[in-house]
């Protein structure tokens, strides 16, 4: 919902109220560092490229400087900072949502309001997949430095290692998904019809609140935004 | 009684039939092994018997699968789950990574066919009981060693109560212990009255569990029959697949020419330490 | 060849995989490590090509510190095989996937050309030079990974678990594929699970558990009976021969040469007796 909120709140005020929502809500389950950190690293590569393009490419009439043809403009910046501080947000926003939900207990709550447990196994299954890739990959790497790969010189040894590297992850992972396909489609997981749950998870009265009040402030921005009644935010 | 009849197959896209002519039956109750050098179709024949090809995995299917006298083309997948199931032999990707527990991951299968709770409560505990894996119901699935990760998959499918019961190479990914593991394991699934059709490298681990061993070359039956006529067969080795290590032995004492007696005596040590 | 002086290898998670090993292994030795996943196996060889680096103790590699050469650098010394072909084959062609390693090397391009022959022809793969790996069932994809260690000609073969998967033919093909890297000189190291592969084709067997060797020695010394408390605590069996010709009283046999030879031996023994008797 922190993500949805940031795309929709305009200016700096509503993305900042949500990243500090957040940091709230992570301090409180005790992971506030690892997801500051976390966030910060996964935003890094898309922020750098947005600021750059949007501070020399914005239109815009203040001129701070000047690189070559390009122009750094005022309006670029704010643009950009504007943009920086909703990223962050939902970074932060998805972070904190995959820190603190474990992801079985999540899924099976949603089996239990009607949702098919075939999505259930895609969502889990892409959880479970990445950390199974990165050690494929791992293994991978070790098998072509094994002979001779080389990759802890230049540049061009690695880029020369991609595609020996890149093939065998990419044959692998997907040999995986079929063979984690065929074993379920063997126990029967694609047939329709709802099935019984084992267990529920336990929802108590403040988590109940806490989430329709979520819910509310959400639709209360999102019909604020589209009916104008939000005063221009700095 | 699941029966091929004058089955051949042929993948999706290729040239080449996999499986040619092949005629096999599996008996309730029977316990059948499956040898043949690798890429002599081995694992097609169990996709095949377990209706997976082509229901699953797209391909041109001659000839019939019938189980219990319905001929089982055209269903779909989910349909065939109560009648015949194939486990593989990688343990973790027959880990569903939807169960927290490892009743849970048993209780998989019996929950997907849409039974009430007491029903798959009593089937997830009587196939951990045959599996002798209650001790680890508890446990995560995905932090159990290989030989115990098997032994959920296999009770996984056993939870589901279907009539036959493939194994395609179960312990090809285990080390000694896990090996042994499920090995004792087959030897309990033998004597619950499941059929098996085990495929499987290491004769040794069929030899004593199977009473009925079908060696497959190039896609074709080539012998079929009693398990210890069969595994004593010389024509085994020119299939490309290796005897028992007690009918190697043995074939190694009587070639030296030993003298009779010390034959005799070196055949019963072999039964006594097996 | 290589030195391993109180070796401790510790994961990142906190694993104390290999828990304090010091053994050699001569130029021209064959050793088999056996034991079971988890045992430290893996992670023990790892370190001949500096593919890990120890937490404690060193590794030498022909008199030299491993930790101080880099993993490439060590690659043309020791030629690791793992035990899944299809996490390292990339190429289209078995040729290209056999030369990728010499060419890493550094190899000179006239050179290569043989030397994915001679590798192949090792591998028995010559008829399927120009084929596309995958087009191989696994059994032949396990030596094509095999033929391109080979290709690399390093003075260290070490194979993980080259027999694995492996059907009758394979096990064989793997068997000469030692014998005839052994009447070359090389050093192989082989991880296995087969008893059997492993008595008859090595001379040294190291037995390992929860990361340190409890056994060391001659697959004879490693299968009596006198070892056999040792093995049962790390549920390996002994190959049939070694069990047979202990329950006969015949000694160490762990192969099913000294088991015959021993057989005879006793027939012999007893045929002079009686023959003895009746004169």
């Amino acid at each position: 919902m922190g993500s949805i909120g940031a795309f929709v709140l305009g200016g700096y005020l509503g993305p900042l109220v949500i990243i500090a929502l957040n940091l709230v809500g992570a301090t409180i389950a005790g992971v506030a560092g690892r997801l500051v950190r976390v966030s910060v690293l996964l935003t890094l590569p898309i922020a750098i490229s947005v600021v750059l393009v949007s501070v020399f490419t914005r239109a815009g009439t203040t001129v701070l400087f000047t690189i070559g043809p390009f122009d750094a403009t005022a309006e670029g910046v704010d643009f950009a900072a504007q943009t920086l501080v909703r990223l962050l947000a939902i970074s932060l926003s998805i972070g904190l949502f995959g820190m603190t939900t474990d992801p079985r207990a999540f899924v099976l709550d949603l089996e239990r309001r009607r949702l098919s447990p075939r999505f259930a196994f895609v969502a889990l299954a892409t959880l479970e997949a990445v950390p199974a890739m990165v050690e494929r990959a791992g293994v991978i790497q070790a098998s072509q430095r094994a002979r001779g790969l080389d990759t802890e010189g230049s540049l061009r040894a690695r880029v020369r290692g991609v595609v020996p590297l890149a093939g065998p992850v990419i044959l692998s992972s997907l040999t995986e998904v079929e063979e984690r396909s065929l074993a379920l489609e063997v126990r029967a997981f694609g047939r329709p019809g709802r099935r019984h749950l084992l267990w529920r998870n336990p929802d108590s009265a403040a988590q109940l609140i806490a989430r329709s009040a979520l819910l509310l402030l959400l639709i209360g921005s999102i019909v604020g935004k589209v009916t104008g009644t939000f005063p221009q935010t700095p | 009684m699941l029966e091929l009849k004058g089955v051949s197959y042929r993948y999706a896209g290729y040239a080449k039939s996999v499986l040619q002519d092949v005629d096999l039956t599996l008996a309730d109750g029977e316990i059948v092994g499956l040898v043949g050098p690798n890429e002599a179709g081995k694992s097609t024949l169990c996709l095949v018997a377990a209706g997976l090809a082509p229901a699953s995995i797209k391909g041109a299917l001659t000839g019939t699968l019938t189980i219990d006298g319905e001929p089982m083309a055209g269903r779909k997948t989910h349909e065939l789950a109560s009648r015949v199931v194939v486990g593989f032999q990688n343990p973790n990707t027959q880990r569903s990574g939807i169960a927290a527990t490892v009743f849970e991951e048993v209780a998989l299968g019996p929950q997907n066919l849409g039974l009430d709770v007491p029903e798959i409560v009593e089937r997830t505990r009587t196939a951990m009981a045959l599996l002798r894996i209650e001790a680890i119901q508890l446990r995560d699935p995905a932090r159990l060693s290989g030989g115990q990760a098997q032994l959920v998959a296999i009770a996984g499918l056993l939870a589901m109560r279907p009539r036959h019961v493939i194994l395609d190479e179960p312990t090809a990914q285990l080390d000694p212990a896990g090996t042994r593991l499920v090995g004792d394991a087959l030897r309990q699934l033998a004597a619950g009255g499941t059929s098996l059709l085990i495929a499987e490298h290491k004769t040794d681990l069929l030899d004593g569990v199977c009473s009925r061993i079908v060696a497959i070359d190039g896609g074709r039956i080539a012998l079929d029959g009693p398990a210890g006529d069969v595994l004593a067969d010389p024509r085994l080795v020119a299939l490309g697949i290796q005897p028992p290590s007690r009918v190697r032995l043995k074939r190694a004492v009587d070639e030296a020419g030993v003298d009779a007696r010390t034959a005799a005596s070196a055949a019963a040590a072999m039964v006594a330490v097996a | 060849m290589i030195a391993v002086e109180d070796l401790v290898h510790v994961y990142p998670g906190g694993t104390r995989a290999v828990d304090g090993v010091s053994l050699r292994i001569e130029v021209g030795e064959r050793v088999a490590i056996v034991g079971q996943n988890g045992s430290g196996k893996s992670t023990l060889v790892r370190h001949f090509n500096g593919l890990l680096r120890p937490t404690e103790g060193r590794v030498l590699v022909d008199g030299v510190d491993a930790a101080t050469l880099r993993v490439a650098e060590l690659a043309a010394k020791v030629g690791l095989a793992f035990q899944d072909p299809d996490r390292q084959i990339f190429s289209g062609k078995v040729r290209s996937e056999v030369a990728f390693g010499p060419r890493n090397m550094g190899v000179a391009k006239d050179q290569v050309g043989s030397r994915v022959d001679e590798a192949l022809a090792a591998a028995g793969l010559s008829g399927d030079a120009d084929a596309n790996p995958y087009d191989l069932g696994y059994s032949r994809r396990k030596l094509l990974a095999l033929a391109s260690i080979l290709a690399m000609r390093t003075p260290v073969v070490v194979l993980d678990e080259p027999t694995t998967g492996q059907d009758a033919r394979g096990v064989a093909r793997v068997e000469e594929i030692v014998a005839g890297l052994a009447e070359l000189g090389r050093t192989v190291v082989a991880i296995s699970h087969d008893m059997a592969f492993v008595a008859e084709s090595f001379e040294r067997v190291v037995v390992m558990r929860e990361g340190r060797v409890i056994l060391d020695g001659t697959p004879t010394e490693v299968f009596a009976e006198s070892s056999w408390k040792e093995l049962e605590s790390t549920y390996l069996e002994p190959p049939l021969p070694a069990r047979v010709g202990a329950r006969m009283g015949l000694g160490a046999t762990p192969t099913e040469a000294s088991l015959v030879a021993a057989l005879a031996g006793r027939a012999g023994a007893t045929d002079r007796a009686s023959g003895e008797a009746k004169t």
